[in-house]
């Protein structure tokens, strides 16, 4: 290898690891904070605080009540006396999330007159929340209601056959680890390569380095090079916590993951650099680099589905390097990786990254202007 | 071959949208010369320097350095030349052998060749401390002195030293002059800017530059009596001057030039006639006696008053 690549290599690698604080920042914190997000970012919703107005006579009620504090994912609201309160009030005092409410007379003798009427009153401020409850709770009826009177619920007029295929259990904490990792790996490779280019710049340094007579691709070569290295040695830490702590499944092959992440940090670490084609300072480029981060993680599908997203608005997914990627994690480690959706989104992050390469490429001199 | 000069300016320009940073400038320096580049902050020597060093091509006019020309390729000027540029150019958090060896990697230096070299310069600059010391850990003479071994590990034919040596101590930048000479003894052209005169003093020549045009260029002998043929006085004040009375002085028909010098005033005379008339009544106020212009009376004269 040429001399002065492998100069560059050995010194950036010496600045970015001798620092403690660096070594820490670049090879534990992505590890603390896959666990910490795994752990707590969570569509789930648990916890709901439900309340049921039943008299003592309500048995199928009181039965709706029990069976959905025992599902886990309600808790009973506190409410002193038998709803002293009115169910609105119970809500709009902070009281409950999710009040039962059953016609004149109680749920039980309403079924057994063949109106099976119950009034739910769901606080929709949390709009994620309410589907949840609305959903939950229509299951949890419907259950009982077949239990307790052997009566069929009325039927929806299309009965959906429902397979949850990949991840049975709907466990969230598999769907969100590969965006973490998503994250993580973005901000490692990104946010180093623009900080460690623009401090030259800052310093005074670049100065020095091109009135060497070095060209254009080895200084360029030179200042990434080491951040793709760096880069890919926190894919085993953060894969480990996934595959390990999180039991999130590797079904794909590791070589094809290994392929796949040097893909999307090559592409990375040249947004990084292009980024800090237009930074004079390590102020700009941490606001160039968060400038970036947030609409990319945004647009990526990590917490809004693409899908949902209106069609003006999508391409900006498609230029987003970490939809790919993270498109990539969930084929490989969920899917096992179908070969034809590999090859496109390492296709689609080659392209993104050529291209910045190129831009980035033009936009750096040897010379000062 | 010994004939061409080391470094040689024709019209260098160098234009940044409307600014002119320098202006049509030409010059040439000889081969083992200390040539000293002088001009108050944004005159344009750093530009001028950034040129000659292969950094930034001119927008008018021709350098020719060391032998070569832009018109050779971008990095050939780089090749022969030797930068340290303004700002401390080493990085602080490498020690200093890992420093030099990333410039070493940097202009491709064979390992023997650079062990070797890096061993002399240490000895140049008689650091006895470790190659392993950290960058950050030395004083501000030390940091430019390394900075100079640096500059000089490719064997250079020329060095450019911007402001080598501000913000190092008094005892630092004698030993940092001593080194330049030995340099220059070696045969190499030494290319220096400064804003100390008694540094200025030590250079071959001096040119001078205001406003991106150069202004002056002698010997500072040769200067002092160039930009000051007159006869210079040195006044030391009897008693306490009123501000009122040192501006009456300071624009007086008997003064052609009339600057503070510490505590006294150095005064050149508009003429014999209006000095003969007037050199009683001054001495009223003032000890005078005739001196010698200091290099720092041809600055202020060339670079600054004519501001």
């Amino acid at each position: 290898m040429n001399r002065t690549l492998l100069g560059f290599i050995k010194k950036e690698l010496t600045q970015a690891l001798r620092d403690p604080r660096m070594k820490f920042i670049i090879f534990v914190t992505p590890i603390v904070q896959m666990t910490i997000f795994g752990v707590a970012l969570s569509t789930e919703v648990k916890n709901i605080r439900l309340a049921a107005a039943f008299s003592a006579g309500d048995t199928v009620l009181r039965d709706v009540y029990e069976n959905a504090i025992n599902s886990g994912w309600f808790v009973p609201a506190r409410a002193e006396g038998e709803l002293a309160e009115h169910p609105f009030e119970m809500i709009r005092a902070d009281k409950a999330d999710a009040v039962l409410v059953p016609p004149p007379g109680g749920f039980t003798r309403a079924l057994g007159r063949g109106d099976a009427s119950l009034q739910l009153l769901v606080d929709a401020t949390n709009a994620t929340q309410a589907q949840a409850v609305d959903g939950y709770l229509k299951a949890i009826v419907a259950r009982t209601v077949r239990a307790d009177t052997g009566l069929a619920p009325p039927p929806p007029p299309i009965r959906f056959d429902v397979r949850v295929l990949f991840n049975p259990s709907l466990d969230t904490s598999i769907f969100l680890v590969p965006g973490v990792m998503t994250m993580l790996m973005v901000l490692t490779t990104m946010v180093l390569t623009n900080i460690a280019i623009v401090r030259e710049k800052e310093m005074g340094t670049l100065e020095m380095l091109i009135s060497a007579p070095v060209s254009k691709s080895e200084v360029i070569f030179g200042k990434t090079i080491p951040y793709v290295i760096i880069g890919m040695t926190n894919l085993p830490l953060i894969l480990s916590v996934a595959v390990f702590l999180f039991r999130v499944p590797m079904r794909g092959s590791l070589a094809v993951m290994v392929l796949a992440t040097f893909v999307f940090v090559c592409t990375t670490v040249s947004m990084g650099t292009l980024i800090s084609t237009f930074c004079e300072n390590q102020q700009q480029a941490s606001m160039g680099g968060f400038l970036f981060m947030f609409p990319a993680i945004m647009f990526s599908g990590l917490i809004f589905p693409i899908q949902n997203m209106p069609a003006s608005v999508r391409w900006l997914s498609f230029i987003d390097p970490l939809s790919h990627y993270l498109s990539l994690l969930r084929s490989i480690m969920l899917r096992g990786g179908d070969p034809r959706t590999l090859a496109w989104h390492m296709g689609v992050l080659l392209v993104l990254g050529l291209a910045c390469g190129a831009v980035s490429f033009r936009r750096f001199h040897t010379t000062l202007s | 071959m010994s004939a061409e000069p080391a470094v040689e300016a024709r019209g260098l320009s160098v234009r940044y949208g409307d600014f002119t940073a320098v202006d049509r400038v030409s010059f040439s320096v000889a081969r083992g010369e200390i040539f000293g580049f002088l001009g108050a902050n944004g005159a344009g020597k750093t530009t001028t320097i950034r040129v000659l060093c292969g950094l930034l091509p001119p927008t008018e006019g021709a350098v020719r350095v060391a032998g070569r020309s832009y018109a050779d390729g971008e990095r050939a000027i780089k090749e022969k030349v030797g930068y340290m540029s303004q700002k401390f150019t080493l990085y602080n958090d490498l020690t200093i052998g890992e420093n030099l060896d990333f410039i070493a990697s940097l202009r491709k230096l064979e390992p023997s060749y650079y062990a070797r070299r890096r061993d002399e310069l240490m000895e140049l600059i008689s650091f006895k401390k470790g190659l392993g010391e950290k960058v950050g850990a030395l004083s501000g003479g030390t940091k430019q002195q390394v900075s100079l071994a640096a500059a000089l590990l490719h064997d250079p034919e020329v060095v450019f030293l911007d402001e080598p040596t501000a913000g190092v101590t008094p005892a630092g930048r004698d030993r940092f002059w001593k080194l330049i000479r030995r340099v220059a003894g070696s045969g190499k052209t030494v290319f220096v800017t400064t804003h100390y005169m008694d540094e200025a003093e030590q250079c071959g020549r001096i040119a001078l530059m205001r406003s991106g045009k150069l202004v002056a260029m002698d010997s500072p002998a040769g200067l002092k009596k160039s930009v000051f043929p007159e006869p210079v006085f040195e006044f030391d004040p009897l008693g306490t001057l009123s501000f009122a009375a040192l501006a009456a002085f300071e624009s007086h028909q008997a003064f052609s030039f009339f600057e503070p010098y510490g505590p006294r005033f150095h005064a050149a005379a508009a003429g014999p006639e209006a000095w003969a008339r007037w050199r009683p009544e001054l001495e009223k106020t003032f000890r005078i006696r005739e001196i010698a212009p200091s290099l720092e009376d041809v600055f202020i004269r060339v670079v600054e008053s004519a501001a």
